[in-house]
């Protein structure tokens, strides 16, 4: 076996549950390993020490501060900055523009409500409205358990159509007409399938809880330890970029997520997980509504930002999302365990239009 | 103008004081390890906690912007620093230091070793190496830089040991 790379035995100091068991047992009995990893123990060391000691804070009076200088300025005009910086930091890695879709104003918190919710044969799409501030209280899945990221999505630009549907197996369809100020040839991205591993760990499970101040439920038997195998993808997309790389129109495609369970039955899982503290109740029950035969990916809707009706696209029911600020719209839709998904700072009547327009026949 | 979709009153966003409240000691403590100073780290944290409130930034993503923010705006104002220090050493005017005083130079001086250090880092090295040292987990600072989670031990490692070189390199020309 290969050693493990540097950025492995460095993770093995910080998260050891997240590197995988034979790159642990490998470590555990090879010299040259052991070795460097003394060598990335004593750097952490010497950095920490020399990076130590954040200061005690008052948040009061901070908060007392900024409050100060906020109503000061209250009424200048909203820098443009933070808000490209967000659209471009959405729409950098668009492969998976379904996940996208997901990821780009959603604010599904991709991390935090993501790892919840790829977690099913998706065969359909539902927009869960979550407020802003069930988005803040929405607990990271690693609160209760290790997740462990076993196939990255190496996401990359390809030559050409052609290459990029032999790479992912999807086809990628052509868009018949190009939306007004969308212009010039796509690019074309993929994504290998992506994959993680969760192992529900009742330890941490216990500690949120107490953090949160309220006792843990009694988990079902055989939890504690199960895992739960997260995958999704592969992904291919084309990008009709605009000026400084922010693109104008997505059009992507990616097998659909699906998860397993090793362990006991998923739905039993995730029903406790479910009613954990620290999930707001609206959300659980609006999600425990998806999970009866566990094929509709629940899409978490910040009702802040994203506004989703629904369409449909050649008699596939699609959602669409629009943000209230009007600049950017997608739609989304599933079909044959493949998500679909156009977007871009368009209307829905353009996305739409799009979706309706593509052609199969490449 | 249009409004922001996330402006409440004032342009502000209403989350600011929820997410200020969970996050502001955490921001500050990104800064202040690139700067050494407490009242410095909290200006630049006042700062980006601004910019924040202004802008449209997911609530779900609210620690690891704030985060990559006050990493950027300390490592910038070191840089900047830098080259006002260099002015001032041209101008002839060094710092005096009193034998009594001793001590707190060294401190000052490791400090300011620290950051010379971390200034010439890479840019993306630094911060996921500030972020990492911050408590952010590998999973957060993959989604605050857009790397891939396995690519955070090796960033970070890089950095520790371009770090740790920079360190033992001014330690053995003192």
């Amino acid at each position: 076996m290969r050693h493990p790379t540097d950025g492995t035995l460095r993770r093995l100091l910080d998260e050891p549950a997240g590197v995988a068991d034979a790159d642990r047992e490998h470590v555990a009995h090879c010299p040259v390993c052991l070795s460097a990893l003394a060598a990335a123990q004593q750097d952490a060391t010497i950095v920490a020490a020399a990076l130590a000691g954040p200061p005690d804070v008052d948040v009061d009076a901070g908060w007392q501060r900024l409050s100060g200088t906020v109503g000061d300025t209250g009424r200048r005009r909203t820098p443009a900055a933070p808000r490209a910086r967000r659209w471009r930091a959405a729409l950098r890695s668009p492969v998976v523009a379904a996940v996208a879709v997901l990821a780009l104003v959603g604010g599904a918190g991709a991390a935090a409500a993501g790892n919840w919710l790829q977690i099913f044969h998706t065969e359909r799409i539902a927009p869960v409205t979550i407020a802003q501030a069930d988005l803040v209280a929405l607990p990271d899945l690693s609160a209760y358990g290790d997740v462990e990221m076993t196939e990255p999505a190496d996401v990359r630009q390809v030559a050409d159509a052609a290459e990029a549907q032999r790479i992912s197996g999807l086809t990628l369809p052509r868009v018949d007409q190009l939306p007004r100020g969308v212009t010039g040839e796509p690019t074309f991205q993929v994504g290998d399938r992506t994959s993680a591993v969760f192992t529900f760990s009742v330890e941490k499970a216990a500690r949120t809880a107490a953090a949160a101040g309220e006792p843990l439920p009694e988990p079902p038997a055989g939890l504690d330890g199960s895992q739960f195998r997260l995958s999704a993808g592969p992904g291919v997309a084309a990008v009709w970029a605009a000026e400084r790389g922010v693109p104008n129109l997505i059009v992507a495609r990616m097998a659909a997520p699906t998860a397993y369970s090793s362990g006991i039955e998923f739905s039993t899982a995730l029903d406790y997980l479910l009613s954990l503290p620290g999930l707001p109740e609206n959300v659980a029950s609006q999600l425990r509504n998806f999970t009866g035969d566990g094929t509709t990916l629940p899409l978490p809707v910040n009702a802040r930002y994203l506004t989703a009706t629904t369409a449909d696209v050649h008699g596939t029911p699609a959602t669409v999302l629009t943000s209230r600020d009007g600049v950017l719209a997608g739609v989304v839709w599933v079909d044959d365990a493949t998500v679909t998904a156009v977007a871009g700072p368009l209307s829905a009547d353009e996305v739409l239009s799009v979706a309706r327009g593509l052609r199969w026949d490449r | 103008m249009v409004r922001s979709a996330a402006a409440g009153r004032d342009g502000v966003r209403a989350d600011l004081e929820q997410v200020f409240r969970a996050c502001y000691p955490r921001i500050v403590g990104v800064a202040a390890r690139v700067l050494g100073s407490r009242v410095e780290a909290e200006d630049v944290a006042q700062e980006v906690f601004l910019a924040f409130g202004r802008s449209s930034v997911p609530a779900g993503q609210a620690v690891g912007w704030l985060s990559v923010a006050a990493a950027h705006t300390a490592l910038n104002q070191v840089r900047s620093r830098r080259r006002r220090a260099a002015r001032e050493q041209f101008a002839g005017d060094p710092q005096a230091v009193s034998p009594d005083v001793a001590d707190a130079v060294v401190t000052r001086d490791e400090r300011r070793q620290v950051r010379v250090a971390l200034a010439r880092l890479p840019r993306r090295q630094a911060v996921a190496l500030l972020l990492r040292h911050s408590g952010l987990s590998y999973a957060e600072v993959a989604a605050a830089l857009d790397l891939s989670p396995g690519s955070v031990g090796t960033t970070v490692r890089r950095a520790e040991s371009a770090l740790r070189k920079e360190l033992n390199r001014h330690a053995s020309s003192d």
